[in-house]
């Protein structure tokens, strides 16, 4: 029946009777129905509140009136929020609503399809200048490739005219002995000097 | 357009709403102040509800009154719709004069005259 408490409900506990050591509070519930009754509670009967009668039919007769009176306000209640829901679902201002709802509806669809067109044609316009450019660079390509094609075949003629040019200087099986003969009589000398400053000196010692 | 609030609120079983006090939250010991609240029945007593209708200070303050506050729209809707107010929010609209004065009222304050003028 009673609880150890501490901290906050200190206050409640010093207005009951505060003779124990540790401090109490009243708890509902901690007893059940086979526990045995304490000894201070022996003999106590449960007596209901005393009535009186002359006052029990004046306020029956209140508790009467004043349900009669509630139950009234109710309906009165429920018959105002069922008109507030009916008349906004059908009444006289619904209709204009949906009106310039749809009116609303239309102008903004016109408008819609008014942009798509300018869009559409400026679209159109973009469509057609791209495909221009991509004509004119693709025949500058051609052009280019066409350019180089030929910058090409120019110059493999001009090699060829220089190897043409060359070979009349190649050893041949008729110009071996020839070619042999000239080389042994004219030896080269390749050996030069050159210093620091740069003074190349070709005059070596003969052979 | 789907109402998503009726989707939401949860489904109870035989609940209905009530127009009762809940406390406000504010945490203060010895310092109580209510909200006029309307809620299922089945919920806690400051748990979740579905709207705040008005409050209540229970204590007077300088001037000596207690203050109160009532969204009397909402209090007709929701009574419209099947709202039944407990004995303290009942008592306080009879004092406000939207309902008529609760029985309970009228005795005990007759009763506490007798015991004035007895002696």
């Amino acid at each position: 029946m009673f609880q150890v408490i501490s901290g906050r409900s200190i206050q409640v506990a010093r207005l009951l009777a505060p003779r124990s050591a540790v401090l109490v509070e009243a708890v509902r519930g901690r007893k059940s129905r086979t526990d045995p009754v304490a000894k201070s509670k022996e003999g106590r009967i449960k007596v209901p509140p005393p009535v009186d009668p002359v006052e029990m039919v004046v306020l029956k007769e209140r508790y009467t009136e004043y349900q009669l009176m509630m139950r009234a306000l109710r309906l009165e209640f429920k018959e105002e929020v069922l008109r507030k829901k009916y008349e906004e679902e059908t009444g006289s201002l619904a209709e204009e609503r949906a009106r310039q709802e749809a009116e609303e509806h239309r102008a903004l669809m016109a408008f819609n399809n008014q942009e798509n067109l300018r869009m559409l044609k400026l679209r159109i316009l973009r469509i057609q200048k791209e495909k221009e450019e991509a004509e004119r660079k693709q025949v500058e390509a051609a052009i280019q490739r066409e350019q180089e094609q030929q910058e090409s075949i120019k110059e493999k003629e001009r090699d060829i005219l220089k190897l043409q040019e060359e070979a009349k200087n190649f050893i041949t099986l008729e110009n071996l002995d020839q070619r042999i003969e000239e080389a042994l009589d004219n030896p080269k000398n390749y050996n030069f000097a050159i210093d620091k400053e740069g003074r190349v000196v070709k005059q070596t010692m003969l052979q | 357009m789907v109402h998503l609030s009726s989707l939401l609120l949860k489904k109870y079983h035989g609940g209905y709403v009530v127009i009762r006090l809940a406390l406000a939250g504010h945490k203060q010991a010895n310092r109580p102040f209510y909200r006029i609240v309307a809620a299922y029945n089945k919920r806690a007593r400051d748990g979740k509800y579905i709207e705040q209708l008005g409050s209540y200070d229970p204590l007077p303050n300088i001037y000596n009154e207690k203050l109160v506050s009532f969204n009397f729209d909402r209090i007709k809707y929701w009574i419209g719709c099947g709202a039944h107010p407990t004995k303290p929010v009942a008592k306080l609209l009879g004092l406000a004069g939207f309902f008529p004065l609760h029985p309970m009222m009228i005795t005990e304050a007759e009763r506490r005259r007798a015991l004035t003028d007895v002696p």
